[in-house]
């Protein structure tokens, strides 16, 4: 039986030229045993804020680029994205089934979305460079 | 002659149930490093400086040592030097603590070369903060030969250091020497499997379970294989199987090369049998599972992992499944055993045997001579020979892996055009 799980990394939250500019990478996979079998979809949103995020921020730019992946699964992201709460506190917070990464295949997806939240962000920025 | 008593000083407002875990561990890791435990002592008590447990409970220690005689003391918590010292006095008996209980388990695990570096590494950086308090101590009490020092040497924290730094180049310039053994013994025809997981999993259970049901009596042929280490035969495919370090809860930082490097085998095998006690309540099952997934993460290079789950005659059949199910996502293939009573083993070795690295079946013809004779020989050795068929040249049905079938080709080519 296959298991799917929602791998969501956001990068560029950090304070840079005047604002946060943030993606948010959302990667579905498909696992069984603990292997995972295939990668089942990506969704890719930017956002950007003045002000640095807090964590209901957070929750939101997670669950809009999961609701974009249009398939369901456990939402997986890194304590440290979370402002490092507990598990259960942060659980209540989302509309969907949420939690840390434990296996290496949780880690793995993360692993994925970091470098899918990072290429992106660095294309949109370049793109940024040569329209202005 | 190895008996200890364990001593155990508990913080006051803990939680029982994590101190009956914690000494439950210590008399594991003990019995791991080859120790009879006599007896164990518990006191409730604030750290005492110089006893670490109090005045009175000390005594009483003392008047065990005395009438029990053991090899040793072994105390749950970090001790100090002082501490140390004044317990050694007055039980007039060596006394260590638990880190230096890892550190000798560490040292009899260690196989390779670098794991053998890295434990002395762990144990001279155990030493060096106490060094000069060790030191300045003896001078005091006029007590050369303590913790095995000759002198009073001023100079041994100095001695410290520069071994600290020899073995930390001697670390750089060594370079994994057991990725060469693994190709050694592959190319014997071996694959290797490992057995790790949390101290008292059961994984010595299954690794004897395993090796008495299936023994390949070739255990002679590697003089240099550790105690830890057995060659077994599934279904016809034979394999080094080893045991391993217990993972340990809560190692300190200064432990923590030494241990991975003693799992320098397990992350190159190309199976690993992570063995899981399935009558820990869940959560207990959830978080070791966690940790040993970090501990594999980036490490593993083909390992295909099977969870075993063991002690499945301590669980009831809906436990069990409930248990399973909520842990899925942590247990690639998940295997329910029982080492003890020797349960579903068959179905063990099923998935052990499918998840080999892949031999090959083919039909070789070698001429009926010395030399075909030898040529056969060998690929009885490396491989498995399934029938022989003798006329003018004997023909053979083999498996073996790429490279043995490879080299029979040769070998075979090379005969006709002589
Ligand atoms: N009931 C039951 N007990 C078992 C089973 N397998 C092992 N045990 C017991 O569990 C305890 C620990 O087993 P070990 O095989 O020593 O565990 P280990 O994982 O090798 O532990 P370390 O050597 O400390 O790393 C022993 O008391 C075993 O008798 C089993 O299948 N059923």
């Amino acid at each position: 039986m296959l298991d799917t799980i929602i791998a969501v990394d956001i990068s560029g939250r950090h304070y840079e030229n005047d604002r946060y500019f943030m993606v948010s990478a959302a990667v579905a996979l498909s696992y069984s045993e603990g292997n995972i079998r295939g990668i089942e979809g990506i969704h890719v949103i930017p956002f950007s804020s003045t002000k640095p995020p807090e964590i209901t921020d957070v929750v939101h730019m997670i669950e809009e680029s999961v609701e974009g992946i249009g398939i369901k699964g456990t939402v997986v992201a890194e304590r440290g994205d979370m402002f490092n709460q507990p598990e259960d506190m942060v659980k209540q917070m989302f509309r969907v089934d949420f939690k840390y990464p434990e296996s290496m295949a949780e880690k793995l997806g993360i692993e994925f979305a970091h470098h899918v939240s990072l290429s992106s962000r660095n294309l949109l920025m370049k793109q940024e460079v040569r329209e202005s | 002659m190895n008996d200890v008593i364990l001593v155990q000083r508990t913080v006051p407002g803990s939680k029982e149930r994590d101190n009956i875990r914690k000494l439950a561990e210590l008399k594991e890791l003990a019995f791991a490093a080859g120790y009879n435990v006599l007896d164990s002592i518990v006191q409730q008590h604030h750290p005492d400086r110089r006893y670490h447990v109090g005045k009175g409970k000390a005594e009483e220690i003392a008047g065990h040592v005395a009438e029990l005689y053991p090899s040793k003391v072994i105390f749950l918590n970090p001790l100090t030097i002082t501490q140390i010292y004044n317990l050694s006095e007055l039980c007039q008996c060596e006394v260590i603590d638990k880190f230096q209980l890892i550190l000798e388990i560490f040292a009899t695990r260690a196989t390779t070369s670098r794991s053998k570096l890295q434990v002395e590494l762990a144990k001279l950086e155990y030493e060096l903060p106490r060094a000069r308090k060790l030191v300045s101590l003896l001078k005091q009490e006029e007590r050369p030969g303590f913790m095995g020092m000759g002198g009073y040497e001023d100079s041994y924290e100095q001695d410290l250091k520069k071994r600290i730094s020899r073995i930390r180049k001697e670390l750089k310039n060594t370079i994994r020497s057991s990725a060469t053994r693994r190709e050694s013994r592959h190319e014997q025809g071996f694959s290797l499997i490992s057995l790790a997981g949390y101290t008292n999993a059961g994984k010595s259970t299954l690794f004897n379970t395993l090796v008495s049901e299936n023994v390949e009596s070739m255990d002679m042929l590697f003089t240099t294989l550790s105690p830890t280490t057995r060659s077994i035969n599934i279904n016809g495919r034979r394999a080094m199987l080893t045991d391993t370090v217990g993972f340990i809860e809560d190692l300190p930082h200064f432990l923590v090369d030494a241990f991975r490097s003693t799992l320098e085998d397990v992350f190159l095998s190309d199976i690993i049998l992570l063995v899981v006690d399935a009558s820990d309540p869940i959560d207990v099952m959830r978080k070791k599972l966690a940790v040993s997934h970090d501990i594999f993460w980036k490490q593993l290079e083909n390992a295909v992992i099977i969870t075993v789950f063991n002690k499945v005659d301590l669980v009831s059949p809906a436990d069990l499944e409930a248990k399973i199910n909520a842990l899925r996502y942590l247990c690639p293939n998940p295997v329910i055993v029982s080492a003890k009573e020797s349960i579903a083993l068959d179905k063990l070795k099923e998935t052990i045997y499918s998840n080999l690295p892949e031999w090959k079946r083919f039909t070789i013809s070698l001429p009926n001579s010395d030399k075909g004779m030898s040529v056969l020989s060998w690929l009885m050795e490396q491989g498995i020979v399934h029938s022989t068929d003798y006329g003018d040249t004997i023909t053979l049905d083999v498996e073996a892996s790429d490279s043995v079938v490879e080299k029979a080709k040769k070998f075979v080519q090379n005969l006709l055009e002589d």
